[in-house]
């Protein structure tokens, strides 16, 4: 591949193209005012998604779009460049969908010669795609089929003949299309969110495995990787940083348990009476073999534990996350750390979601405690809290879609409406996604965060650290020393809606460069200059040292993804959150009585978007600002377009 | 006689970041490519492991006595397992000869590749976040490992001591 091809430094300069329906592979230049635009990862897939996924597009079907998109950093030596995005339509959710996942997969692709892959059609017979050295083929895969990941991954590598291939797989969950599988890589790193591996399955694409042996190189090395030293030297200076090398996520157990944000019974309660055998310090003592890091990561979180006595005697996995943690054990009442790491390892095998999972359990485990559902519907499982053994055989029905997998499969919104009745007010989800461990009651900024989270209730995209944590230097320099200790309050909506804003805009950067969630939001060690001064050296282009060109970036991802949702319906009467958390008040620990007040949060954060208070519509101004005047005219002939701000 | 120094490798430390493989191959190609690298972390995911390989610069070098041409000699003052270019022919004996898999091919310079401690100070010890691989003094090679081990007992001292209600 010629030099010229790339638009800037940082970039393959290419997207790989495969239609499984016709089985022609194809490669794209990646235009370059692309690269200038939106950046990369999300940024970019953004864009696909936005000119290819129209409105209404089955997200089963074979017109929807599977796009694995990287960032001008990834592969680079600045910290966390390991890190992808999968972004589609959600089969789950029915709007923008977007994960991201950890490894070595991503900086191999670009290794291969490719910023992003996006897959369209429909395979008729199950096949994996196997990308090396700037091509790619589709091939057979179905002896394949009905594995797990671990044994598609093994399989994979001994077909393609490389035992370093990366590989991206699904297992039983994806192929039966449940609504939240997950697609898997490096054994235990997740794509886990929004069903993208509901979206392979319904293509017949059973993996994809890259190898690369070329390189990605930057505008301005020596001063790129001076800032890479840098980053690395900050990371190795922070106690926080240590300490999450040596605890993993799993440090949020405690630290939530402490400041009441431990989501507990289906999101009933905020303190865990058994936190502590869930906790780091427990599983670190007990459990703890390896510290394992993604692809340039200088902080390594990654943990694998070991089961040495017991039921689950011999169990050796990687994680499970604070996520899994929460998902499996406070919130459906297990206090088992062996229990939650082999529910964590099986939805690693089969492919599922572990937050989706988990609070589809607690979800019937509820109804059941409130009568809301029979014995019937259950199947012989027996779902209570605290009941593991009847959680892990429900992980094995949801993977086959049988029994009352079936149901589970579908996630809590569908579940309601089928069940019907009183039951959607337990339903713990917003615009269909599973809430994560969070609770905007004691962390109001998160409960904004949930509402207006493009995928739905995400922890990823907008949340802000420097309230929940008390980060109050971060946040005067933020915010300005004035606003600073209203910020910092969690119980306050004190300039929450601005925090929120300004955290999306930010993220919305770090997820197109693309670096990882660690070490910019916890700890908070890197911010916007941090992501100006290297976007400038990457690439070359100038005006990335100006750090509000790269704010301005940020907002124009996030007001494209939010035109994506706004094209297929959603409006403001979406951007909310389930009634748990805005009637019912905090039943105990220290954010007792507690609840939010979503609609004045909304408000002002529309505000400071610039979008329509009544529609939550973006407006033709705003938008043009951002150089979207093609998605705002889409958007008027759609009549989804808001007046006001001075525009037309 | 000149200070001789080692890298250190300490598999148990190593997390599989593969700072080292792009450190290298910047600091000799000034670009990020692992496959170009001297040094790589061989993964073995179901046991946990990452496990850094990169010349071991052997006294008695077997690629110094496979090599036809003299394009690979051991330095007397360094301790290096130094390379010419000029003289290499590139048949790639040395490959086939070294027990660790510390020579590489690289197709793109048409060269063997192999460490050569970056002229004295190792970009890969540089970056290496955890202390996996290390640049250390040749004699005190072996008192770095046992002083990693002699802590382990420091802890298990103070867990002791702690169970007795101890302070």
């Amino acid at each position: 591949m010629s030099e010229l091809s790339r638009p800037y430094g940082g970039y393959a300069g290419r997207i790989l193209r495969v239609d499984l329906s016709s089985g022609r592979v194809s490669t794209q230049d990646l235009p370059r005012d692309w690269a200038r635009l939106f950046i990369g990862g999300s940024g970019l897939a953004a864009r696909i998604l936005w000119e290819e996924v129209g409105p209404g597009t089955d997200p089963l079907g074979p017109d929807n779009r599977l796009i694995v998109a990287t960032g001008p950093v990834t592969g680079t030596a600045w910290h966390t460049s390991g890190r992808s995005v999968m972004v589609s339509k959600s089969p789950l959710t029915g709007i923008w969908a977007e994960s991201h996942f950890g490894g070595h997969f991503g900086p191999e692709l670009k290794y291969a010669g490719f910023d992003a892959l996006v897959v369209s059609g429909r395979s008729p017979r199950p096949v994996y795609l196997w990308v090396h050295d700037g091509t790619a083929e589709i091939r057979d895969a179905s002896d394949m089929w009905g594995m797990d990941t671990y044994e598609t991954t093994a399989a994979v590598r001994d077909d393609v003949g490389y035992p370093a291939a990366k590989v991206l797989s699904i297992g039983p969950a994806g192929e039966n299309l449940v609504k939240y599988a997950a697609v898997i890589t490096n054994s235990h790193d997740a794509a886990g969110r929004t069903g993208m591996g509901a979206v392979m399955g319904s293509k017949k694409l059973k993996a994809v495995a890259v190898r690369g042996f070329g390189s990605v190189r930057v505008a301005d090395p020596d001063r790129f990787y001076e800032l890479a030293l840098e980053a690395r030297d900050r990371v190795l200076g922070s106690d926080q940083a240590m300490e999450l090398r040596r605890y993993g996520t799993a440090m949020l157990v405690e630290v939530k348990q402490a400041i009441g944000e431990l989501p507990t019974y289906n999101h009933r309660s905020g303190v865990f009476e058994g936190f502590e055998t869930i906790g780091s310090h427990h599983i670190r003592k007990n459990y703890w073999v390896a510290t394992k890091a993604c692809f340039a990561c200088s902080l390594a979180c990654k943990k694998k534990n070991l089961v040495r006595g017991g039921e689950f005697r011999g169990l050796f996995s990687g994680g499970p996350e604070y996520e899994g943690l929460y998902a499996f054990g406070s919130n459906c009442g297990v206090d088992y750390f062996p229990a939650v790491l082999k529910m964590n390892w099986l939805c690693n095998r089969y492919g599922i979601d572990v937050i989706s999972a988990g609070v589809s359990m607690s979800f019937l485990m509820e109804l059941r405690e409130r009568g809301i559902i029979g014995e019937d519907l259950l199947g012989g499982v027996d779902l209570r809290w605290g009941n593991h053994e009847a959680m892990i055989e429900a992980l094995e029905l949801i993977a086959r879609r049988e029994g009352v997998g079936d149901l589970l499969a579908e996630g809590v919104r569908e579940m309601a409406r089928r069940i019907g009745g009183e039951a959607e007010r337990y339903a713990m989800h917003v615009k269909g996604l599973e809430i994560s461990g969070q609770d905007g009651r004691t962390h109001r900024s998160a409960g904004l965060t949930h509402a207006v989270a493009a995928r739905g209730a995400d922890h990823m995209r907008g949340l802000v650290t420097v309230d929940q944590l008390a980060y109050r230097d971060v946040a005067a320099e933020r915010f300005g020393e004035d606003k600073a200790d209203r910020v910092v309050d969690g119980y306050s909506e004190d300039y929450k809606a601005l925090a929120v804003k300004m955290h999306e805009d930010a993220y919305a950067v770090r997820d197109s460069l693309i670096v990882c969630w660690y070490s910019v939001g916890w700890p908070p060690l890197f911010w916007v200059d941090d992501f100006s001064r290297v976007l400038s050296a990457v690439t070359g282009e100038e005006s990335w040292s100006d750090v509000g060109e790269v704010w301005l970036a940020g907002e124009r991802i996030v007001n494209l993804k939010r035109a994506f949702n706004v094209r297929e319906g959603i409006t403001r009467r979406d951007d909310t959150l389930p009634e748990r958390f805005t009637r019912e008040p905090m039943p105990e620990g220290p954010g007792r009585g507690q609840v939010v007040d979503l609609e004045r949060m909304l408000d002002e954060y529309y505000e400071l978007r610039g979008w329509d208070l009544e529609t939550g519509f973006p407006t033709r101004e705003r938008l043009e600002e951002l150089g979207l005047s093609d998605v705002a005219e889409e958007l008027a002939g759609a009549g989804k377009l808001a007046r006001g701000g001075g525009g037309s | 006689m000149a200070e001789q120094r080692v890298l250190l490798v300490s598999p148990e430390l190593c997390t599989g970041c593969r700072l080292c493989e792009l450190a290298c191959s910047f600091q000799h190609f000034r670009e990020f490519a692992p496959s170009r690298s001297r040094i790589t972390v061989v993964r073995k995911e179901e046991e946990g492991l990452d496990i850094p390989v990169v010349c071991l610069q052997c006294e008695d070098a077997p690629c110094v006595a496979a090599c036809p041409t003299g394009a690979l000699w051991k330095e007397d003052e360094s301790g290096l397992v130094a390379y010419d270019f000029d003289r290499c022919i590139g048949c790639k004996v040395c490959i086939t000869a070294c027990p660790f898999g510390g020579i590489g091919w690289d197709p793109k310079s048409g060269s063997v590749i192999k460490c050569d401690w970056c002229g004295g100070d190792p970009q890969c010890a540089r970056i290496c976040p955890t202390g996996a691989i290390k640049w250390v003094r040749a004699e005190e090679a072996d008192a770095t490992k046992r002083d990693r081990v002699a802590r382990r007992f420091e802890e298990v001292s103070r867990l002791i001591t702690a169970a007795r209600g101890g302070v």
